[in-house]
């Protein structure tokens, strides 16, 4: 496997520098320094390019430029590894081995508190398209499979494309969730034939989707009608090239084998000449070899960019991007401009330095729906909050009636939380065929149990998190301020000046007294920010 | 059927009314539905009511081992295909059914048994309550095994690709489909409803099995309706923030999204506060739920639901229900009877809930999924299939027997297209027909609801009474 591009930027500590200068003065209005870029630019961007903007974020991004600071974001070292924490946290004892115990934990450690917000922020993008879920992985040591996968992702969230794929496909996590661990050869005498379910999600899902498609996006059309990318055949012989393959020293004791990728068992392996999608794999060749033609052919295939583009799109800037922003980023995918092709560094630049990206949308359609898990990642890196005794026991987050209705690693299905092709029914959106993947979490209970879990956790945290509102305690006397600078660090000042000033107003209302009244006004500003149509849909 | 008539007529004032109101087309029924129609409520008897719930069971149920051929050919082939995923005949013996209806279709001497899990349904096929519809699939006409190998006819897109195939299943259309045939059902209904924003209910996520052109499905929680407590009750401390707090998130919007976000809270808060005061009007159910059982929770606020109907305002209701984790492409033997035993223990109590209410007879139940598995073992589970068996259940029912075709226990067999891969012989646009037909859709209006209904000459499966 090749080592993952690199690119040259500007000098790392030059930047880490100018950005450690700005920390602490808050952030300045006007013209930045260097970049020309205001604070609600920096804000915005930083929405889409991690989970938060706090005012030392908004210097920094002010100081570099978007993509100076995506250099920095690209060569920031990574936080302690999910494995190595859940082994220093007691999470890997024996006593564990049949639960998720600190697999959550780790996550919103990292989700909130880990300074490199953009690897977090692909990352989890990553977990939503190649997706494994504490739902399904029932396994001796399985919550140390699930945090040496997220470990996967992270590691390679800027890496090459078909190194994430093939590092996806041999985790253990993913040979449970999807059945590849164990997969064998045929049996005639018994009619045993090899698993499916990985050489189709493998497809549908993490590589070439169903259909054919043009580079932007839109689908390949023969006599008007789309062509399939792959037929059942297709299916029923990858299934037999991805048989063989089982953990690397299983141990009752000790789970270390969980992050090593699968190995592969020849003598489990289907005999005989293969041939997926139009490519003739020899009876000759072994599993391994076998398994990197497929995983060639699939990387090398031409909806990779469009498809794989689109999604990313999607979970980082706007639901329904045009097809030319569709093309542009997967043009990249195809070629980083050095010949290399699914550079995920050069994707992830592409799709937010775009100038769609860039621009504020204007259309009816434009920008997304903020997930719930990204909403409380926001409030609470926005506001501190970190893990007093390091616990981070903020717990599962799933419960749609009380809680996000969304928690990290937790979807129900391989499908995810939510299609890249959701239409939302009845509504202007589906009258007009437009995708707005999250508001298939959107419903009557969870627009409610969003509000409700909010303001609890606004006012009094979560687990052994608590907020910190003291260094704005000198704002809340003036409700307009108050609300302007919630409303530049929530939503990157997306907020229209008539809802501010009614924020403000009603604000403005709760009569100071003493501190409780100004924390009062506090937590309803966050809470009215965060409840806004124009803060819920990133623009 | 007296509402028929009744209803087509509202319908079409409905609709003219809510063209008048320049609100035709998108999602008009909630803003209609108390003011501008709300004097139908005086038309609709509240004896006349009238359900059918949509039981979802999601990732593709393994029909193979849910109906089990029993009789010792059948049994002989079953186990010589299933191999270590085999039931034991044994354990079967205490499911067997015993059909009313002698002759199966092509399957004289053919006996079944139901998992050994599934008492509850077992008791309820006995009483004539339930019976099972056989090999039921997605299709687009009429479609013989060699039309299927030589693709010369339609046939539905992206078959075993579980979200399109649960889309299909839902709405006749791949994944991105905005209607399903519930909703569709629900559409025809909408005048007839005093308060029409409760014809279509969902206490699972969405789905689009439940959205119609006009009618928009309800969500609701397994507890009730969540109530925003910031608007309910001061915000921090302060009336005037929660006023503010209601004004932003039920303010009209232009922006599409904004919009659809705004409509789904102002839903919510509208309705929460008719929900809740209905339910609280009711006593308690007697009938008692497994609390651990996901679905025997959703079906226990859908019975609640039932008993406020008068309440809601509501004569004809469709629901949504579902159950997930049936893609045991590994762990099935193991996992699957887990599924099927809270399967048949919420269902036999969702139906003790409607006997209880006295409304077992207007009640009609019906499981789906994405499709059926394979036959053929992959060593630990099964694989994508097609056509599946799945259970119609309620009062109305003419229960204890088989509807369809009984399909050859056989791998390339003449039912099979690869594996045990069943080639339904039965759509489902005739099961959605034929229940749309129990709920009162006018024979003219089925293709309003499945659309492909007229590439088949039988219309009615003779599910009910």
């Amino acid at each position: 496997m090749k080592p993952e591009p690199v690119r040259v930027g500007p000098a790392p500590a030059v930047v880490a520098a100018a950005a450690l200068q700005a920390c602490g003065g808050g952030a300045s209005s006007g013209p930045g320094p260097v970049s020309g870029l205001t604070d609600a630019q920096a804000a915005r961007f930083l929405a889409q390019a991690g989970f938060a903007a706090t005012a030392a974020d908004i210097a920094a991004v002010r100081a570099s430029g978007y993509s100076g600071w995506l250099d920095q974001q690209f060569a920031a070292p990574l936080s302690q590894p999910h494995f190595d924490w859940m082994g220093d946290n007691g999470y890997a004892e024996f006593a564990h081995r049949f639960d998720f115990s600190g697999v959550d934990p780790s996550q919103w450690r990292k989700l909130i508190g880990s300074p490199d917000g953009l690897r977090q922020r692909v990352a989890f993008a990553w977990s939503e398209i190649f997706v494994v879920s504490m739902a399904g992985l029932p396994v001796t040591w399985r919550g140390m499979a699930a945090a040496a996968y997220l470990d996967v992702l992270e590691q390679r969230a800027f890496g090459s494309y078909r190194d994430l794929l093939e590092a996806v496909t041999l985790s253990c996590a993913m040979g449970v969730y999807l059945n590849m661990r164990g997969n064998q050869k045929g049996d005639a005498a018994t009619g045993r034939v090899p698993d499916e379910n990985y050489a189709r999600e493998v497809m549908q899902l993490f590589s070439i989707g169903v259909n054919e498609l043009q580079i932007d996006g839109s689908l390949k059309r023969v006599g008007g009608k789309p062509v399939e990318t792959y037929s059942q055949a297709d299916i029923t012989e990858l299934a037999k090239v991805l048989t063989g393959w089982e953990f690397d020293g299983v141990s009752a004791t000790d789970p270390g084998f969980m992050r090593r990728p699968m190995v592969h068992i020849a003598s489990r392996f289907a005999p005989g000449a293969k041939r997926v999608l139009t490519v003739d794999i020899a009876a000759t060749l072994t599993g391994p070899a076998a398994l990197k033609v497929v995983l060639d052919t699939l990387a090398n295939h031409a909806n990779v960019g469009p498809f794989i583009g689109r999604q990313l799109i999607q979970r980082l800037v706007c639901s329904s991007p045009s097809p030319a922003y569709v093309q542009r980023v997967a043009t990249v995918f195809n070629n980083n401009g050095d010949g290399q092709r699914g550079d995920l560094k050069a994707v992830v630049r592409a799709v937010l330095l775009d100038s769609e990206a860039r621009a504020i949308a204007s259309g009816p359609a434009g920008g997304r729906l903020r997930e719930p898990v990204q909403r409380f990642v926001q409030w609470a890196r926005s506001f501190g909050l970190q893990s007093a005794g390091g616990l981070w026991n903020v717990g599962d987050l799933s419960n749609p009636a009380t809680r996000l209705g969304q928690s990290p690693l937790r979807s129900p299905t391989v499908f995810n939380f939510f299609r890249p092709g959701y239409v939302p029914p009845n509504s202007e959106l589906g009258a007009n065929g437009v995708t707005a993947p999250e508001f298939q979490l959107c419903n009557e209970s969870t627009v409610a149990g969003y509000l409700n879990y909010m303001q609890t956790v606004i006012a009094s945290g979560v687990g052994d998190l608590k907020p910190d509102y003291s260094a704005d305690l000198v704002l809340a006397g003036d409700a307009v301020a108050l609300v302007d600078r919630y409303a530049l660090l929530l939503s990157g000042d997306g907020l229209s000046a008539a809802t501010k000033a009614s924020i403000a107003t009603a604000v403005g209302s709760i009569k100071i007294v003493s501190d409780a009244n100004r924390l009062s006004r506090i937590q309803a500003a966050i809470l009215l920010v965060m409840a806004s149509p124009e803060y819920l849909i990133q623009k | 059927m007296h509402i028929g008539k009744l209803r087509s007529l509202q319908r079409r004032e409905f609709l003219r009314r809510g063209s008048a109101l320049g609100l035709a087309g998108v999602a008009a029924p909630w803003a209609l539905n108390l003011s501008a129609i709300g004097e139908v409520a005086a038309a609709t008897s509240p004896t006349d009511y009238k359900a059918l719930v949509c039981i979802f069971l999601y990732g593709g149920n393994d029909y193979g081992n849910t109906v089990v051929p029993y009789d010792p050919d059948g049994y002989r082939e079953y186990q010589k295909i299933r191999q270590s995923l085999a039931t034991a005949r044994d354990a079967l013996a205490a499911t067997a059914l015993t059909s009313r209806a002698p002759a199966l279709d092509g399957s004289a001497g053919r006996q079944m048994a139901l998992a050994p899990q599934m008492g509850g349904l077992k008791a309820l096929f006995d009483a004539g309550k339930m019976g099972v519809l056989l090999n039921v699939g997605t299709l687009v006409q009429p479609t013989t095994l060699a039309q299927y190998k030589a693709q010369s006819v339609p046939l539905p897109p992206k078959l075993f690709s579980h979200n399109d195939q649960q889309s299909v299943w839902q709405a006749a259309n791949p994944e991105g489909a905005t209607s399903g045939w519930g909703g569709r059902i629900g559409d025809q209904f909408l005048a007839s409803n005093a308060n029409a924003s409760f014809s279509c209910i969902n206490a699972s996520g969405n789905a689009v099995f439940i959205a119609g052109q006009q009618a928009v499905q309800y969500q609701v929680s397994t507890a009730g309706a969540v109530a925003i407590n910031g608007v309910t009750k001061t915000l921090f401390g302060s009336q005037t923030c929660s006023d503010a707090l209601r004004a932003l998130v039920t303010a009209p919007r232009s922006h599409w999204m904004e919009k659809e976000l705004n409509r789904v809270a102002a839903r919510s808060l509208s309705a929460q506060s008719i929900v809740s005061g209905a339910l609280a009007s009711q006593p308690p159910l007697a009938t008692q739920f497994d609390t651990s059982n996901s679905l025997g929770m959703q079906l226990r606020i859908v019975a609640q639901l039932i008993a406020a109907r008068q309440s809601l305002g509501v004569a004809r209701q469709v629901f949504f229900v579902s159950l997930g984790g049936f893609d045991l492409h590994d762990f099935l033997p193991d996992q699957h009877p887990g599924l099927l035993e809270d399967l048949s223990a919420a269902m036999a109590s969702f139906y003790d809930a409607t006997r209880e209410l006295g409304v077992s007879d207007q009640v009609t139940s019906f499981t789906a999924s994405d499709f059926g598995r394979t036959l053929s073992s992959n060593g630990d589970g099964s694989d994508h299939g097609w056509g599946s068996h799945h259970f119609v259940m309620g009062g109305a029912v003419k229960g204890g027997r088989f509807w369809g075709k009984m399909p050859a226990v056989a791998v390339n067999g003449p039912d099979d297209v690869g594996q045990g891969r069943l080639l339904p012989s039965t759509s489902v646009d005739q099961l959605g027909a034929t229940l749309a037909s129990w709920m009162g859709v006018a024979d003219s209006d089925l293709s309003r609801v499945v659309p492909q209904i007229g590439n088949y000459s039988q219309r009615d499966l003779g599910l009910f009474a």
